[in-house]
């Protein structure tokens, strides 16, 4: 068996505040193959990004990784010193972030920051840099990029910054790229643009992506594998198709449901009562107790720990839910 | 038709000067700029319906919704509510009483409540400022019972804006909205900052006080699927202009216009059925200096030559020459 691009192993990451430590993110794992789109949704607050910033050492402090591993292609990366760290960040893991606007520089033309990221990484000449600059533009499909690479940001739109983006993130080749939130800030007639580009340059390189959004749509178009974050854990992960159109824990339920369907004709959305809790009142048990309509004793006395689904037994598939431990299954009518 | 719609817009335009100032103006002897925000619509709303206008970033949707409550004067055209034009001065009396059953919804609920005030008084202001209560008793009564209509606790009253979320908020300035009895409520983007489980509760909320108070909304959104939901009819803007104007099912399910067919078309299908999402040429152009003829003619597939020259006319609900002319426009 390959190894994974990137496997996460019990992260733990915590904030420091005056009111005592809150815990972000509290015990994830999860594995991202190489090729293959993870998709990480949840609503605001989940820990989404906050495990995305985990994975390419951007916890500021008073944050701080608390415990678990993260390897990439076998190495630990988590423990390493900020400078090593940054030999990696742009290298081996390419980053996307949601807005444009701020993650170019507007003072430089979007030519300067491509080369000056290429050259970094790669050892080549600043002619060769600035040729493998207009190749990456044209690939991410800006017209005349020989022109385009020297315009500054503000001259390109939204969908075209976030493709200068895209070209940035992909520069050096590297083995992962987290994409966090890359459509949100953009119309949908773009975003469909956009996710293609992603999803096609990721393809043909072989480049594991973990892709973060609150958007079901894209992830159910895009992503291989998905992973519901509730509260700093997951609530489910599994292939796309079995999590998007059967999914098992109560959360990811109520989620599929509350979403409007073009498809579907409902007369009311699925409603979730009441709201995520707070990380500095994260209840004892299972974190969705109180939400939940199919709640029993043991789920708020005992946090659930993603287990394998006693009837459907999809290859992959976890569920941190009570409900599907076979032992409780059997005492359920 | 038997009854007269609530709300009728008429040839409704707006335009705003971006020149630039006036000094570079007379150096570099650049003309003055004009940019056509929304270019002359035309619709009604009927009473007790919710009319959905969607459209990207910059076609003219929230101006609309601003004219429409008149946060911002029209350059041309009219809107009459109720048979009033609320523009019209010599019926400065008749306006104002109007004003009162008009309210509005914005995005941002963390932007659109006063930080400094106390719920109750957020929820009070438009009853005390439009004497709707007696006495104060009456008023704190109104305000725990609008609380509690949005699924607030009346207690809640006493708390700040910054103690709720987003969701919370929201219902806050819902409250606030038929605090003064207010029968057409506009709303722009009201769901677009919330988590979808959060959303739901809202438009959830949305429709129950709908059915129960015979409220009309007009509701914008760039959330195609949002708007289906909601929407009894629906008009797609582009460029200030509307392309399209149809019935909610007929919209999704027949859509006419080309750029209509692209929106739905770039939709994420959240159902897995396996339809490819056709990849959309282009993005909106600049609203400064639009395109000649037919404004979307530069990203349609099936433009002709006529397009390019003369702007088509909003007819039987479409805004097309390819489909006035029976040409096909299916891909």
């Amino acid at each position: 068996m390959t190894e994974p691009v990137l496997s996460v192993r019990d992260l733990r990451v915590e904030f420091a505040t005056r009111r005592g430590i809150l815990k972000a993110i509290d015990g994830i794992s999860f594995d991202i193959a190489e090729g293959e789109v993870l998709g990480v949704v949840g609503e605001s607050g989940a820990g989404k990004s906050v495990t995305g910033s985990a994975v390419i050492g951007l916890i500021e402090p008073p944050g701080r990784i608390a415990g678990g591993e993260i390897r990439l292609a076998g190495e630990r990366i988590d423990n390493l010193s900020p400078q090593a760290m940054r030999h990696i960040r742009g290298k081996r893991i390419g980053m996307i972030f949601q807005d444009p606007l701020t993650s170019l520089n507007p003072l430089y033309r979007v030519g300067d920051q491509l080369t000056e990221t290429i050259r970094t990484h790669l050892d080549l000449s600043p002619r060769q840099a600035r040729e493998r600059a207009i190749e990456l533009l044209a690939e991410v499909g800006i017209p005349a990029p020989e022109k385009r690479i020297d315009g500054y940001p503000h001259e390109f739109s939204g969908g075209m910054r976030q493709r200068v983006v895209i070209a940035l993130a992909l520069c050096a080749e590297p083995d992962l790229v987290i994409a966090d939130e890359p459509t949100t800030a953009l119309d949908v007639s773009v975003q469909a643009q956009i996710i293609a580009l992603i999803k096609r340059l990721c393809a043909e390189r072989g480049t594991a992506v973990m892709l973060v959004t609150h958007d079901m749509g894209v992830i159910a178009e895009t992503a291989d594998r998905v992973a519901v974050m509730y509260a700093g854990r997951i609530a489910e992960i599994g292939p796309v198709a079995d999590v998007v159109k059967h999914p098992l824990h109560p959360y990811a339920r109520g989620l599929m449901g509350a979403i409007p369907s073009l498809e579907t004709d409902a007369d009311r959305l699925v409603q979730i009562p009441g709201a995520m809790p707070r990380l500095s009142a994260i209840p004892p048990g299972c974190a969705f107790n109180p939400r939940c309509d199919r709640t029993f004793a043991r789920c708020r006395l005992d946090r659930p720990e993603p287990i394998v689904p006693a009837a459907p037994a999809d290859a992959g598939h976890r569920v941190a839910c009570h409900l599907y431990d076979s032992a409780e299954a059997e005492a359920l009518p | 038709m038997t009854e007269k719609p609530l709300v009728e817009i008429r040839d409704l335009k707006r335009t705003f000067d971006v020149s630039k100032p006036w000094l570079n103006r007379v150096i570099e002897g650049a003309p003055k700029q004009f940019l056509k925000a929304v270019d002359g619509i035309t619709f009604d709303i009927r009473r007790g319906e919710t009319f959905a206008l969607v459209g990207e970033s910059g076609s003219g949707k929230s101006t609309v919704a601003r004219m429409v409550v008149g946060l911002l004067p029209a350059s041309g055209g009219e809107v009459i509510i109720d048979g009033v034009p609320i523009a019209d001065t010599s019926r400065a009396a008749e306006v104002r009483r109007l004003r009162r059953r008009i309210q509005m919804i914005f995005q941002d609920p963390y932007a659109s409540l006063n930080p400094r005030w106390r719920v109750e008084r957020i929820i009070a202001e438009p009853i005390r400022a439009l004497r709707l209560a007696e006495s104060e008793r009456e008023v704190a009564d109104r305000v725990g019972e609008l609380l509690s209509l949005v699924g607030l606790h009346p207690a809640d009253g006493r708390k700040y804006p910054h103690e709720f979320s987003g969701g919370q908020r929201q219902r806050i300035a819902i409250a606030r909205a038929l605090a003064s009895k207010a029968e057409f409520i506009v709303c722009d983007e009201p769901t677009s900052a919330l988590d979808v489980s959060v959303q739901a509760q809202i438009l959830n909320l949305m429709r129950d006080l709908q059915d129960r108070f015979g409220l009309t909304y007009l509701f914008i959104s760039h959330n195609l699927a949002v708007v289906r939901h909601m929407a009894s009819r629906i008009g797609v803007m582009y460029l200030g202009r509307i392309v399209e104007i149809a019935d909610g099912k007929t919209l999704f399910a027949r859509p006419r216009h080309p750029y209509t067919r692209m929106l739905l078309n770039a939709v994420p299908d959240i159902a897995m059925t396996g339809r490819m999402r056709e990849a959309v040429k282009g993005e909106i152009p600049n609203p400064i200096n639009p395109p000649s003829g037919c404004t979307f003619h530069p990203r349609c597939p099936f433009v002709f030559d006529r397009c390019r020259r003369e702007a088509p006319p909003l007819e039987e609900g479409v805004a097309c020459h390819a489909v006035r002319e029976g040409r096909p426009v299916a891909a």
